[in-house]
């Protein structure tokens, strides 16, 4: 009986394994990421990650987070940077490559893997969705409009200026909801 | 052998629900092991070798199962070992699987042991009164499985030594189990009306029936309560202070040497290792009173000496 459990608890896991399947990396070549130099005629967006809105709710934050090296004292995960847009970037690709590029940790839940085939991003820099009240996440602006697309469905065009926020209080914060974000 | 169990009732469900709450609810690797140590020692003083053997081949491969389960899951954490398809594997992942699964274990441990002692005539004692149709249902659930399992051993006993289903071939396997199966839910629907048909008879369903209990609550059970809340007391309001707090993510925190969270777990060292000291403390008694009885089963009239010369 309870070797039956252990069994059926192993053939679980292996079966997850083998479904998400099995490509190791190590931690350098994950980092080791190519980034387009910038020349005169290539197509650009600037990005920013941004979680100020932590500091005006500091005390909702969880409290392991509560430290220079997590939120940094200007609120700027990273300050607005250019990269090269290749063409039929996303929102996320952008965010994907400038994190590995900066070695900033970022978890996200694949396109394949979401109800709404769109990637979700989980968490930047340690910071994740709910680790600032139950209304807390990440969320994306492009030139100050929130799309109400998913992430990787949105691809930019040229000179965009796309910035990824953690609010603190989505749905309810005028910013997100009037300039047309997804209203639940 | 199980001085335990000659605690009342009420005491031992205090015990028991006070000490499963906070080895499920504290997330502090002290208590956590505390809780882990304090079931093995309470197990162990329970069980037979071979059930302690097996008990540790099950145990021991879940704790690992438990431990790879939780970074399959959780990319957070500072230090990442490798990553798989893209998600960090990380270090505090691997060891909050590890605190999860010494959780996990200490629960089932406590669960355990809380089998072995609290039996269903304890169980009705307590909420036979106040909600009695609940507490019978419970208690007949409860019994239901051990007793499906041992009453499938039988069966499948029994036809073997017919000589039915005796050859290795999967497939007669998979028809022996449907037969034991098929047997078993026919007795188990007929026990069921016949326990219901035999309790009626003894005039269950009757409003002023009484049941018999021989439990008295006596001084050494009110000491051990009192102690008990006290030694509760400190942890919970040192656990409401967060002088236990801990996190994994997204580095491990260091643990707290503070002086009441020095109290909070020398506090439930003692709670969770109180059944192990009552029954060290029962065995020693009994192994004082065995050699008494030894050496008055051995002891000889001496022979004067004079009698040696009687026969010289």
């Amino acid at each position: 009986m309870k070797k039956d459990i252990l069994l059926v608890f192993a053939a679980v896991i292996l079966v997850a394994v083998l479904l998400m399947g099995t490509e190791f990396q190590s931690v350098e070549d994950y980092y080791l990421t190519h980034i387009d130099d910038i020349t005169a005629d290539s197509e650009t967006v600037t990005l920013s990650i941004d979680c100020t809105d932590i500091l005006n709710n500091y005390d909702r934050l969880t409290p392991s987070l509560k430290s220079e090296k997590y939120i940094p004292s200007d609120g700027y995960i990273l300050k607005e940077t250019t990269y090269v847009l290749r063409n039929g970037d996303t929102a996320f690709d952008i965010l994907k490559r400038a994190a590995q590029y900066n070695k900033i940790q970022m978890e996200y839940q694949g396109a394949e893997e979401n109800p709404f085939g769109s990637a979700y991003v989980k968490g930047i820099n340690y910071i994740y969705e709910f680790s600032c009240g139950e209304t807390s996440g990440w969320i994306y602006k492009v030139n100050g409009i929130s799309p109400g697309y998913g992430c990787s469905r949105y691809e930019l065009k040229d000179g965009d200026n796309l910035e990824w926020i953690f609010t603190c209080s989505l749905g309810s914060s005028p910013e997100y909801t009037e300039k047309g974000g997804d209203k639940q | 052998m199980k001085a335990f169990s000659k605690v009342h009732p009420f005491v031992l469900m205090v015990y028991f629900l006070s000490v499963l709450l906070v080895a499920m609810f504290v997330n502090n690797p002290a208590v956590q092991l505390t809780a882990l140590a304090g079931g093995i020692a309470f197990c162990a003083m329970l069980t037979t070798l071979k059930e302690k053997v097996s008990d540790l081949k099950f145990y021991l491969p879940l704790l690992i199962l438990i431990s790879v389960t939780n970074p399959l899951f959780s990319y957070n954490g500072e230090t990442p070992l490798f990553f798989m398809n893209g998600n960090a594997v990380t270090l505090e992942a691997i060891i909050y699987g590890v605190a999860i699964g010494v959780m996990i274990i200490a629960v089932m441990l406590w669960c355990k042991g809380y089998s072995y002692i609290m039996t269903s005539d304890k169980f009705l004692f307590l909420f036979g009164k106040a909600v009695p149709k609940l507490s019978m249902v419970i208690s007949t659930a409860l019994r239901y499985i051990p007793m499906l399992r041992r009453q499938a051993k039988g069966v499948s006993r029994a036809q073997r030594a017919m000589g039915l289903y005796t050859s290795e071939s999967y497939f007669d396997k998979l028809r022996f189990s449907l037969r034991v199966f098929s047997v078993l839910v026919g007795w188990s629907l007929e026990s069921a009306v016949e326990t219901g048909r035999a309790m009626k008879a003894r005039g269950f369903e009757l409003k002023r029936h009484s049941s018999y209990s021989d439990f008295r609550i006596t001084k050494s059970d009110v000491t051990l309560l009192l102690l008990h809340i006290a030694l509760m007391c400190i942890t919970l309001t040192g656990t409401a202070a967060g002088a236990v707090d801990f996190s994994y993510y997204p580095s491990i925190s260091q643990l707290t040497t503070k002086p009441l969270s020095i109290a909070v777990y020398s506090a439930f060292f003692i709670i969770s290792f109180i059944p192990f000291f009552i029954e060290v403390e029962e065995r020693i008694k009994w192994s004082c009173c065995k050699s008494k009885i030894s050496v008055l089963h051995t002891q000889r009239p001496r022979k004067k000496p004079w009698t040696i010369f009687h026969f010289l």
